[in-house]
């Protein structure tokens, strides 16, 4: 073989090695590419109360022309003038008259807001063969409304010329286009939203901001689930080739969520959703990872979990520890009915997305219910989804860390909503609260939440019961609040204390209606059990029976009887408490009622449950 | 000169196997399609117990665990044995020329103790007996807390009497770990399977240019085609359309026309399975327009 001949195969042998190693080399590039994608993609939640947008002037001007209407006893704010011509003027006259477009705008007596959002020259080729005959010669205008209510759009289509009106069509769950006064309001909203005005540096202008994506068709909203109308303004920044796509809620009139995006046609999105939006967001900041939180002396880490709701972990106070962890890893929903013997199990029931579970008692009645577990909102086995990101807000005396967790057609019967509340005080005590605000399916519901909560005392601890001296626990066992008539400073039935330092340890006080809130007492039962890593330290399938009342899921680990006397112990709080549906009496209770303003409010009672823990002095 | 064209190629061919898999391009080289013969066949015993057609296969949970058989007027008779219910839910099923039913399971509103197990089978109703039985097991899928799902989707080949089968147990938030299987009833022995994409649920398609495996994702709200080469998953996925609504998902795919497909969208978030309703399904006719060369959609009302 010549020397060039050998000279080329060995050129072609390394060119080859060259291309092998180029085939199977990892896509850096590609990695990059989406890193730099998901960075943009920024989600903002907002954390301000809707009352931010009431001062807005359009938002105003817009509530109180309502609220005169409804005075005058109509249901359709019209379109003004200037959004119409002659054709347009005449054929709002003629449907503000109408009893068929207007008959969906009154519900047991009461006046429901509609907003005239369009009226335009009717496109004849879109007409059924009856409409097409009158309107091909004639001219013919197609006009909606929109219920803020009922969640349902009207189109009607009239002869001007003859002052007809030739057909209404109503389209349930469905939102037209908007009118220009809403889109003026959507740009104002978004234009003063302290969340967007914060993530783009200072207080954009009107002309930063566009309607691009308002819709030219009926099609499902990006908020609420599709119940509300909502659009969603974008704010463009082409020098970072970028945009800031808000949200808004108009039948709220509110800033629901944002996110950024980069500019470009791929990557414009052609809906985004505040559901998707906040369970990105919330997966992302509080799911994937622990938050910290420092404040008035305290210092601890939050996340979400899987299906024990809002956990807060490490806590501790002017740097001394106070709690390992604490959760509320179940809510037992229960209701009792008459006519056991009637009772047909044989194929399984479900109510709203749950399976319901019966339990037969001896007077011949029978609890039903089911066990709702809290958790985030994707990858969990939770029922009772976070709605919105965790909240912290002030107190009097220290700060409560809070997150609120719905089914999403709560209030409507059989969904429910229920909150996770730690409260921390400036004096070092602290509160584990758990939340009811119904609905549920009746009136006779009885509501269980199992709190578990780990102290940090040191690995030894003992734990305590008064009964006119304090005794302590030396085996796991239950015990209940109602059965105790004594309490330390008439307050503390409780306590936990380190088992090396009895000074550095925490009274528990058991709500029994003092904290002001209405509350009508825990009536709880306490479980005191040995730590073990297996027994809710990671997240806890739904725990027991949501009906059997002599069963709340934690005996099961009270089984061995073992030695709490200088153990890590674990506690159990179940309080009981009974939902109230009688007028003036509501208690874990919500309902829905019409407002003078023709618009759909929930009206809530909610009850706290939960105890209070202090530091022994 | 020959060692520049090869690389040339080889720069070509990596770029194309990698190149993004939406965009303009995305819809282009599926080619023509027909809602082919089906093979399949509804099950002997319906004969043996003087069922009459058309059956109706319920798997919607609603008033049956597991499945359930209508038929009669308006479909008011139900055939549904007490032992039809024992390994919980179904969630999509597929038919052979026999008339067996392959099933695949899923989690349903509440997890008991057996849930997660359960979700590692792929089941059979034996088309001559009715029996119900776990057909085969997946070792290597795990189901849990924070991934109630396991096997969640199957569909029978035709054309080579193959399953194909998909799992998203493993995938988590971070990343796409589901696989697809290509299973061979007879043997029940894996003759291929993919990781990396989490298919809710899967169809064989043969168009003009070749088989495909069609999957609607768990991750978005998009169709992806996987081009099948000599029974093999041979590409990427590729995404040839979206749903309008970006918290819908593709559940089922069926073939309804030339180029028609109907696509049943739910909302899914690894979460579990609210109860099955109607108002909870949302049913689009997915169209491809070879003219324009692009998707057309419409929601059905």
């Amino acid at each position: 073989m010549s020397k060039e001949a050998k000279t080329s195969i060995a050129i072609l042998v390394a060119g080859l090695l060259l291309i092998a190693l180029y085939w199977f080399a990892p896509e850096k590039t590609a990695q990059k590419k989406q890193a730099s994608i998901t960075v943009e993609e920024k989600i903002i939640l907002p954390k301000n109360a809707p009352e931010v947008y009431q001062d807005i002037p359009e938002v105003q001007s817009y509530k109180k022309d309502i609220r005169e209407m409804v005075n005058r006893g109509e249901a359709v704010l019209p379109l003004q003038g200037r959004e119409l011509d002659d054709g347009a003027q005449k054929t709002q006259e003629i449907l503000l008259k109408d009893q068929e477009f207007l008959k969906d705008t009154m519900q047991d007596g009461q006046i429901l807001h509609n907003d005239m959002m369009r009226i335009l020259p009717a496109i004849v080729s879109a007409l059924d063969a009856d409409a097409k005959q009158v309107c091909q010669p004639h001219a013919c205008y197609q006009a909606e409304k929109y219920n803020f209510v009922t969640n349902v759009t009207t189109r009607a289509i009239v002869d001007v010329r003859n002052a007809r009106v030739l057909s209404v069509q109503r389209y349930q769950n469905m939102q037209p286009d908007i009118s220009l006064r809403l889109a003026r309001i959507a740009r104002a909203i978004a234009l003063n939203a302290p969340e967007v005005k914060q993530e783009l540096g200072a207080k954009p202008s009107v002309t930063d901001v566009s309607m691009a994506n308002v819709r030219g068709a009926l099609q499902e909203s990006p908020c609420e689930n599709s119940a509300h109308l909502c659009v969603a303004p974008v704010f463009a920044d082409h020098s970072r080739e970028r945009a800031l796509w808000a949200i808004v809620d108009l039948t709220e009139l509110k800033l629901v969520a944002a996110k950024w995006t980069r500019l470009g046609k791929t990557t414009t999105p052609a809906r985004i959703s505040e559901r998707s939006l906040q369970n990105r967001y919330i997966m992302e900041n509080y799911c994937q990872k622990n938050t910290i939180l420092e404040r008035n002396g305290w210092k601890l880490s939050y996340r979400l979990t899987g299906s024990d709701g809002l956990e807060v972990i490490d806590v501790s106070y002017q740097g001394k520890p106070v709690l390992t962890s604490a959760k509320i890893v179940d809510w037992h929903v229960s209701y009792q009915q008459e006519g056991a013997g009637q009772l047909d199990t044989t194929t399984e029931t479900y109510m709203e997305g749950r399976r319901v579970e019966f339990v037969q008692v001896g007077d011949g009645s029978y609890f039903f219910g089911y066990n709702d577990a809290m958790g985030c909102p994707m990858f969990s086995t939770s029922v009772v989804l976070p709605f919105n990101a965790p909240q912290i807000r002030k107190l009097d005396n220290g700060f409560v860390l809070m997150q609120d967790y719905r089914n999403p057609k709560w209030p409507m019967a059989c969904n429910y909503r229920y909150e996770n509340r730690f409260e921390f005080y400036d004096d070092g005590s602290f509160r584990v609260a758990g939340v009811n605000i119904g609905r549920g399916c009746g009136d006779n519901a009885l509501y269980r939440p199992v709190m578990r909560i780990d102290m940090a005392l040191g690995d030894r601890e003992k734990f305590y019961t008064y009964e006119g001296e304090w005794k302590q626990w030396k085996q796991e066992r239950m015990g209940r609040t109602k059965d105790a008539s004594l309490h330390e400073e008439s307050k503390y039935l409780y306590k936990i204390a380190s088992a090396t330092d009895s000074r550095r340890g925490y009274y528990i006080e058991p709500n029994k209606g003092q904290p002001h809130d209405e509350s009508r007492g825990d009536n709880a039962r306490i479980f005191a059990t040995r730590f073990k890593p297996e027994e809710g330290d990671q997240d806890l399938l739904t725990l027991g029976s949501c009906c059997d009342l002599e069963n709340d899921g934690v005996e099961r680990y009270l089984e061995d009887n073992e030695s709490i006397d200088g153990e890590n112990i674990v506690l159990w709080y179940v309080p009981r408490v009974q939902n109230d549906a009688r007028e003036g009496h509501e208690y874990c209770w919500a309902d829905t009622a019409i407002d003078a303003s023709g618009n759909l409010v929930v009206k809530e009672w909610p009850c706290v449950v939960g105890p209070k823990f202090v530091p022994i002095k | 000169m020959l060692l520049a064209i090869v690389v040339a190629v080889a720069v070509y061919q990596k770029n194309k196997a990698v190149a993004p898999t939406d965009g303009e391009e995305k819809s282009a080289g599926l080619g023509v399609f027909s809602s082919s013969a089906d093979c399949t066949r509804l099950p002997q015993f319906l004969g043996r117990l003087k069922i009459p057609q058309p059956v109706l296969i319920d798997l919607s949970q609603k008033r049956f665990t597991g499945i359930a058989l209508h038929y009669g007027q308006n479909y008011e008779e139900t055939l549904h044995p007490e032992v039809w219910g024992k390994y919980e839910h179904f969630g999509t099923y597929a038919l052979n020329e026999q008339g067996d039913i392959y099933l695949s399971p899923t989690p349903f509103i509440s997890v008991r103790p057996t849930t997660f197990d359960l979700q590692k089978n792929i089941y059979k109703l034996d088309s001559k007996t009715g029996a119900l039985s776990v057909f085969m097991r997946f070792d290597d899928v795990h189901p849990s807390a924070s991934n109630p799902y396991g096997v969640i989707s199957l569909a029978y080949d035709c054309e080579d009497q193959t399953l194909w089968v998909s799992a998203i147990d493993e995938t988590d938030y971070q990343s796409a770990k589901g696989v697809i299987y290509h299973i061979a009833p007879d043997a029940k022995k894996i003759l291929q399977s993919v990781q990396g994409f989490d298919a809710l649920t899967i169809l064989p398609l043969r168009t003009g240019k070749g088989k495909f495996l069609l999957a609607g994702s768990a991750r978005d709200n998009a169709l992806y085609a996987i081009a099948i080469t000599a029974g093999v998953l041979s590409s990427p996925p590729r995404k040839l359309l979206e749903l309008p609504a970006t918290n819908e998902r593709i559940r089922k795919i069926r073939i309804t026309g030339n180029n028609q497909l109907e696509l049943q969208a739910i909302s899914f978030s690894y979460t579990l399975l609210a109860q099955s309703t109607s108002r909870d399904r949302t049913y689009y006719d997915a169209t491809w327009d070879a003219t324009s060369s692009e998707w057309k959609m419409e929601k059905r009302e």
